[in-house]
Formats: structure tokens, C-alpha cells, sequence
């Protein structure tokens, strides 16, 4: 195993240095009933800037993104032990306001989710839950967002039209639009291209990089260009435990782990 | 690789049992399709059959008397308006009533208890009450609501049918909710909203068409219900809109003219029969457009 691994076909994106943390991970196990899925898992993201969880099904990447909003609370029998630091301050604590929390940390998941209504009620819904608007505010907000998610252009004729009209990269849009529309200050990524087809996907890829100007991003991705192409960390995880984590320009060029280098350069997974 | 190396040398079939096997298949094809025709002719036949004699019969006596004249003693060329207005008051006060409990009570099995104890001890309940025969739904109405005042009355009889609502509209309620996909309800919760505002904001609304049918459904069904008006609302020949006093129905009223021994009952009755179909087939032909996929 010590022959250089084949990474011209990755282009790194980002050379950034890492910035403080927004959240710290520390000790975390999760459970699905008896079932571990995360063995204490320590990692870190980076402030305004984009982390990339790879690794092969089932490894646990979703499963941490659910515990960083406490998806998992909706289903009785899952439970997580250990910490999760927002700006210092433990989410799994008991008593978090998790509708607040989930309005500081949004997330958009593997298949566009549109809710049954207008465009605009669509944005609208999210931001009346945490916001009292004026009309014109709200106007303000709903062309601010799909500004943002880079889908203004395409919808601005026909925001009272219903979402379920417009196409699968639109909605994978919309849903973007919908989740930075309530102010988070992390947005979490599930697999959000791998339903769509390749132009949607570069547009979403383009809108990530814009969005961590604002946001802190978490994206989960089957895609090893895409987590090369996006993040600026990138955290390789493998049978519920975190391999290696470290910037994206080390991870595809130079490795630490044996395992990591296998998984990135396609020999398992 | 292996699959097609041994696709190549491994055993070849025989060409005259797979010719012999294919004619079965295609004799057993044509019984069975054969079958199924004749099956679907009969039971066309027998709807053909009842249609054609509702018509027949019905047409004959439709007259404009029938909306405007109330029932009245044989040979006074009476109408029907105090039954279908009676039929339209309970109809209505049985789904103003059966319908929100109906919701609530399939929410709550989707929504809130799934996989408990009691929610499959309620879900069990409503569908043995969805097949429990309509008389003892009016049985029971006349135990609670119209023995003990003395009377028979329209509102007994409207809350008779808004029980043969209820399981109804649970049934589809729940059913409804449950095809939502979990992706949807686990969106509307990531952006922060409470889960009572997730199913009301989210949830009905995607499940609106659904529900709406099944409201339909309901309607309709209650609409022909006979046998729990007999012991509520009983009855009336004259005209009376009092939810107090016993109050006429399209159903009772069939019952009572079909088995007279005066003509003009009798065609009166055909009349009615042809006015509760026509009015269940316009509520399914509804129902069937709601529930239509669209984009």
C-alpha cells in the first residue's frame, strides 16, 4: 500500500485554512434501540465554511446530521449520548427548544420536499413559524431567499403557482430557499443531488459555495467529486465511527488512514 | 463473467416441452380471462337490469309537483319536497357532525398513537363499527336520544347517520395521512414547526383530495341509509323542518309508498328511489374527480 493514489481525476477545490468551530462534536454514540450507529464521535465544523461527510452506506454520516437538529427526537427508541456544541452550548441537553434550535440549524434532505402549496407559501411557511412580517417584509424575504437559492429568476412570474409544478432541481431549490429563508446559521445537506440530474447539480454545488459566505455547511455525499468540489473539511466515516477528518486539500492528496485512501480512491464502498 | 460462461455450456432445454408448456399457459390464459368476462357480464347485467327498471319507473312519475308539493293522502297528486328536504337536513347535520370527529379520530391513529396499544384498540373499534348493519346504529339512537325525550325527531335521525359517518371518515382519514411520505412531515419539523402545525399546515393539505373523497363516500352512503332513520327521525308525511318533531326522508318515505296498495305511492316511490341514485352517482362521479392524480 504505498503506492500514490490516483487523484488526478479530483480536483480540490478549496485550500482554505479552517476556521473555529461552530459546532463541536464530542464523545457522541448513537442508538437505534439496542443498535449503535455512531461510536464516540469527535469532530468539529468549521464557521462559514463547508464540511463534506463521506463514507459508504450505513456508515452513520446521515445519522450525525439528524442528531445536529434532533430529527432523531421524533422517533421513540433512537437516542444519542454525548455532546453537541452550538456556540458552547449542549443541544442534547434535556429542555432545548428543538423548534428553535431547528430554526438555528435548517436542513434539506435527499429527495426535494415541496410542501402542497404556492412558491411563495411554500418560503412563507417556514418563516411564519419563527417571524411576525408585514406583507412587504414578507415579500422582501420570499425574494431575498429564492434570490439567494438562485432560483428568483426562473419563479418570479409565477410565485402563487403551486411547488409541485416546477422540476426536480427547481424544488431541490425551493427547498434550499425555504430553509435559508428562516435565517439559520448552519444548513445541513443530505445527499441533496444525488435525485438530480447533472446541471441541477452544478447549480446546487454553485449555490453551496456561495452560501458559506453566510452559513455554515454540512453536506452529506455518496459523490467523492462533489465532496472535493464543495467542502472545505471533509470527515470520512466508517461503520459508525469517524476515520479521519481533516481539510479537503489532505484528505484527497494525502491521507493518513489506510482505509480512507482505499474508500477515496474507489477500492471499496 | 460465470453466468454467461455457463449460459453457454450448462444444460440446453428441450424446445417440445417449453412449446408444450407455452400452449398450457395460453389454454389456462383463455379459461381464466374467460372466466372473469363472464363474471363482469353478469354483475353488468344485474346493474344494467336495476338502472334501466329505476328509469323506466322513475321518469314516468318525475313531474315538477315532486320539488314542490309535499307527500299527501293517495290520489291528491302529492309531491316529495318535505322528503328530500328532510333527506338534505339529515344528510347534512349527520356529516356536519360525523366529519370532524371522523378527522380528529383518524389523525389521532396516524398521527399521534401508531403502534400503541389504544390506537389499535380505537382503530378496531371504528372498523368493526364500519361494518356494524345500519339498524342497530338506529337501535341504539333510539335507546339514547329518543326514548328517553319521548320523541322521535330529525336530530335523533341526523346523528344516527353522523355515526355511520364517523368510522367511515376515520378509515380514510387515516389511510390518507399515512401515505404522506415521512419526508415530508420530518421537512416541515427541520424548519422548526411544532407537529400540531406540521399536520394542519403540511399534512391535510396534502391529503385534502383524499379526505375530501371519503367525505364523498360517506355522503353518498348515508344518503340510501334506511334503517337507522325508522326508529329516529321516523318518518312524517307532512310537511315539518322541525328538528324536534319526527321529520320525512327520501329512504323511509320509498319504504313506506313502495309497499302501499296506491298507484300513485308506488310511482312516488320510484321517483324518490331514481333521486337518491342519481344524487350518490353525481357525489361518486365528484369524488372520482377529486381523487383524479393531477400535477
Amino acid at each position: 500500500m504505498t503506492s500514490t493514489i490516483e487523484m488526478s481525476t479530483v480536483a480540490v477545490h478549496s485550500d482554505a485554512v479552517l476556521a473555529e468551530p461552530r459546532i463541536r462534536v464530542r464523545g457522541l454514540d448513537f442508538f437505534y434501540g439496542a443498535n449503535q450507529a455512531l461510536k464516540s464521535i469527535n469532530v468539529d465544523f468549521p464557521d462559514r465554511q463547508v464540511t463534506g461527510m463521506i463514507g459508504p452506506s450505513g456508515c452513520g454520516k446521515s445519522t450525525l446530521l439528524r442528531v445536529m437538529n434532533r430529527m432523531y427526537d421524533l422517533y421513540p427508541g433512537q437516542r444519542a449520548v454525548g455532546e453537541v456544541l452550538l456556540d458552547g452550548a449542549n443541544i442534547l441537553a434535556p429542555g432545548v427548544d428543538l423548534n428553535q434550535l431547528r430554526s438555528r440549524i435548517g436542513m434539506v434532505f435527499q429527495k426535494p420536499t415541496p410542501f402542497p402549496m404556492s412558491i411563495y407559501e411554500n418560503i412563507a411557511f417556514g418563516v411564519n413559524l419563527h417571524e411576525r412580517l408585514s406583507k412587504a417584509q414578507m415579500d422582501e424575504r420570499v425574494e431575498w431567499s429564492l434570490s439567494r437559492a438562485a432560483l428568483w429568476d426562473e419563479v418570479k412570474d409565477r410565485l402563487t403557482a403551486s411547488a409541485m409544478g416546477l422540476s426536480g432541481g427547481q424544488q431541490q431549490r425551493l427547498c434550499i430557499a425555504r430553509t435559508i429563508a428562516v435565517r439559520p446559521e448552519v444548513i445541513l445537506l443530505d445527499e441533496p443531488t444525488s435525485a438530480l440530474d447533472p446541471i441541477s447539480t452544478l447549480k446546487i454545488e454553485e449555490l453551496i459555495d456561495e452560501l458559506k459566505q453566510d452559513f455554515t455547511i454540512v453536506i452529506v455525499t455518496h459523490n467523492m467529486q462533489q465532496a472535493a468540489r464543495c467542502a472545505d473539511q471533509v470527515a470520512f466515516f466508517y461503520l459508525g465511527e469517524l476515520v479521519e477528518v481533516d481539510t479537503a486539500t489532505q484528505m484527497f492528496t494525502a491521507p493518513k488512514q489506510r482505509r480512507t485512501q482505499e474508500y477515496i480512491t474507489g477500492r471499496f464502498g | 463473467m460465470s453466468g454467461v460462461v455457463s449460459a453457454m455450456t450448462g444444460p440446453r432445454r428441450d424446445p417440445a416441452v417449453a412449446d408444450r408448456l407455452s400452449r398450457r399457459r395460453r389454454r389456462m390464459n383463455r379459461l381464466v380471462k374467460g372466466l372473469c368476462t363472464g363474471a363482469t357480464l353478469v354483475g353488468l347485467v344485474f346493474l344494467g337490469l336495476i338502472l334501466g327498471t329505476l328509469l323506466w319507473l322513475g321518469f314516468g312519475g318525475l313531474h315538477w309537483s315532486v320539488f314542490t308539493e309535499a307527500t299527501k293522502p293517495p290520489g291528491s297528486h302529492g309531491g316529495l319536497l318535505n322528503a328530500i328536504v328532510g333527506s338534505l337536513i339529515q344528510t347534512l347535520i349527520g356529516t356536519a357532525v360525523g366529519t370532524p370527529v371522523g378527522i380528529m379520530v383518524g389523525t389521532y391513529l396516524s398521527e399521534y398513537a401508531a403502534g400503541t396499544r389504544l390506537g389499535d384498540a380505537v382503530r378496531f373499534v371504528s372498523d368493526v363499527l364500519l361494518s356494524a348493519p345500519s339498524i342497530l346504529i338506529g337501535l341504539f339512537v333510539y335507546q339514547v336520544l329518543v326514548s328517553p325525550f319521548g320523541a322521535f325527531s330529525g336530530i335523533a335521525g341526523g346523528l344516527a347517520l353522523a355515526v355511520i359517518v364517523v368510522p367511515i371518515v376515520v378509515r380514510t382519514t387515516e389511510d390518507m395521512l399515512r401515505l404522506i411520505p415521512v419526508e415530508l412531515r420530518e421537512a416541515a419539523v427541520a424548519l422548526g414547526a411544532p407537529k400540531w402545525k406540521s399536520i394542519v399546515l403540511v399534512c391535510y393539505p396534502a391529503a385534502r383530495d383524499g379526505i375530501a373523497t371519503g367525505v364523498l363516500l360517506a355522503v353518498a352512503r348515508i344518503a340510501g341509509e334506511t334503517a337507522p332513520l325508522l326508529f329516529t327521525s321516523l318518518g312524517n308525511l307532512n310537511w315539518s323542518i322541525s328538528l324536534t318533531r319526527p321529520m320525512s326522508s327520501l329512504p323511509v318515505t320509498i319504504y313506506q309508498y313502495a309497499g302501499s296498495a296506491f298507484e300513485d305511492w308506488v310511482q312516488l316511490a320510484w321517483v324518490g328511489a331514481l333521486l337518491i341514485t342519481l344524487g350518490v352517482l353525481a357525489l361518486n362521479i365528484v369524488a372520482r374527480v377529486l381523487l383524479r392524480p393531477r400535477r
